[in-house]
């Protein structure tokens, strides 16, 4: 049996990040930040899409995430990076599991419409919400890490090392979820689910445990956006970015949790690149380069690690 | 003890099982005969419970399996073996076996999977294979081994000879003998007696979705 590689591969890149964050330029830092974010969404995407579920809603639980970080510093003053974080992800989960008896009965087209729907829904309640900033939505308090405002020039730094650590935690978690008896079914789901009822799993219990596990990580990611753009509104619930993040998931493939992390990075840099090369057809490129990947790597850019260790 | 009493099940409104009643006694072997289209798949199905039943009772060991779902009847220790196998195709087969464990949280994994490798010794040969790598036949032994590891107690095994080349029909008689010489409980399904005739000690005929027993 191949000895298991990708902790010590998650470590070595959350060292990477904070050796080398302090040195890295803004334009650096904040793209890589948000691509954390969104690569922890699309890792909850993940966990669905490898028992064969696609959520086109998962921005539903990105924007709960961002605005339950940007209301607990409205309204309680918090400011913690990592409370702000856990909040949005506790809150997302929750609303996820009240969400997912009724999700957890469809497949398909119908689990992923129902979920689609759902984010518009909020998106329409927070657009009415006058109180919430209607469509301007608000800004959000800067944050502290364990208390501590860091200085202007190190807040970036913070932010940064703040969300690779909870993303190095998070994938690693999730790296281990994959291996529990309940992570392992994801296959046999995907391939026939009766066959997983009739030997003793409920694959609805089992889809609905991995749908909180999912809204939880992209409330987290969520959280984390809010503090890093200081800034929130109901754009972040928008189908787009469930598009988006729907995108980045098949783009990077679901053969590893480093996976969804890269997907992101490169995301964010072809969109950066694109949309300053060529500001009215950058969504041009982007649909280019998912095109090329979905006809040269079906299996998304993670299967051409795996071809290297093939051959 | 299976006890099936005035079962009926119909499938999109086309009624498919007629009040059908059986008993099948703990340990011993019921060979379920009967034509293409005759029901015995939906019998099957309907004790598993993938297929709704209209009226009628299903009870296992004093339990009401109506009242169970799905996988709560496997994890009763129930094993169901469908006619066309269904093996993960890009799992391996020591996975494949595995798949029941892990859908049941089975705390004795290790020692089941050991004793299906003791009673069929050649899928051991082919364990590290992926699903899709090995024979149909293969595959079937594979599919009754998996339906081994859930299956303690009762094993419902539907058409294990169609399909087979005859030599491998042969060595599956005689896991079923093994199997029956161990105590378990199995209804077996076949067109008619060819394979199973010398294993069973009851014969459960069935023809457009009534049944008829013969001891």
């Amino acid at each position: 049996m191949r000895p298991d590689r990708t902790p010590w591969v998650l470590g070595a890149i959350l060292a990477v990040l904070l050796v080398v964050g302090p040195f890295a330029p803004l334009w650096v830092v904040f793209p890589v930040t948000i691509a954390i974010a969104k690569g922890l969404v699309a890792l909850g995407l993940m966990i669905l899409l490898r028992c064969g579920l696609v959520s086109f809603g998962q921005a539903l639980y990105y924007c709960i995430g961002a605005y339950t970080a940007g209301m607990l510093g409205r309204v309680f003053e918090l400011d913690g990076v990592f409370t702000l974080m856990l909040a949005g992800m506790a809150v997302a989960a929750a609303t996820a599991y009240v969400l997912g008896f009724l999700l957890a009965r469809y497949r398909g087209i119908f689990f992923g419409l129902l979920s689609l729907a759902f984010s518009m829904i909020f998106y329409g309640l927070l657009v009415k919400s006058e109180t919430l900033g209607s469509t301007d939505g608000f800004n959000v308090l800067p944050s502290t890490l364990f208390g501590i405002r860091p200085a202007d020039e190190w807040v970036r730094y913070a932010v940064l090392a703040a969300a690779s650590s909870v993303a190095f935690v998070a994938a690693l978690l999730v790296h281990r979820y994959l291996r529990t008896p309940l992570g392992s079914l994801a296959p046999a789901i995907k391939d026939n689910e009766i066959r997983v009822e009739y030997m003793g799993a409920s694959a609805r219990y089992a889809i609905h445990v991995k749908y909180v596990i999912a809204a939880a990580l992209a409330g987290l990611g969520g959280g984390l956006a809010a503090t890093t753009v200081g800034h929130i509104d109901p754009e972040m619930a928008y189908w787009t970015v469930s598009g988006e993040f729907v995108f980045i998931t098949i783009l990077a493939g679901t053969g590893n949790v480093i996976a969804p992390f890269l997907g992101a990075l490169i995301f964010e840099g072809i969109r950066n690149v694109a949309f300053a090369v060529s500001p009215n057809t950058w969504q041009m490129v982007l649909g280019g380069a998912l095109l090329a990947v979905i006809v040269f790597l079906p299996n998304g850019l993670w299967s051409l690690f795996r071809r290297g260790r093939a051959a | 003890m299976l006890r099936v009493e005035g079962v009926d099940v119909s499938i999109q409104a086309v009624q498919i099982l007629r009040s059908v009643t059986l008993e099948l006694p703990t340990g011993s072997v019921a060979g379920l005969i009967g034509r293409n289209g005759a029901g015995k798949t939906t019998l099957m199905k309907s004790i598993m419970g993938l297929l709704k039943v209209s009226r009628g009772a299903i009870g296992f060991d004093g339990a009401d399996l109506l009242a169970r779902p799905v996988h709560a009847r496997a994890r009763m220790g129930i094993g169901y073996m469908p006619e066309d196998r269904r093996l993960i195709p890009d799992l391996t087969v020591q996975e494949n076996l595995l798949v029941p464990a892990w859908a049941a949280k089975l705390p004795d994994a290790a020692a089941r999977l050991e004793k299906v490798y003791q009673l069929i010794p050649e899928i051991r040969h082919f364990a590290p294979r992926k699903g899709l790598q090995i024979s149909g036949g293969q595959q079937k032994l594979v599919a009754i081994g998996r339906a081994l590891m859930c299956g303690d107690r009762l094993l419902l095994l539907d058409e294990p000879f169609e399909g087979v080349a005859p030599a491998l029909a042969h060595r599956l008689v005689e896991v079923v003998g093994n199997l029956k010489k161990e105590g378990m409980s199995m209804i077996l399904s076949e067109s008619d007696l060819q394979h199973s005739e010398r294993m069973v000690d009851r014969i459960i005929v069935i023809d457009r979705g009534a049944v008829s027993m013969k001891n």
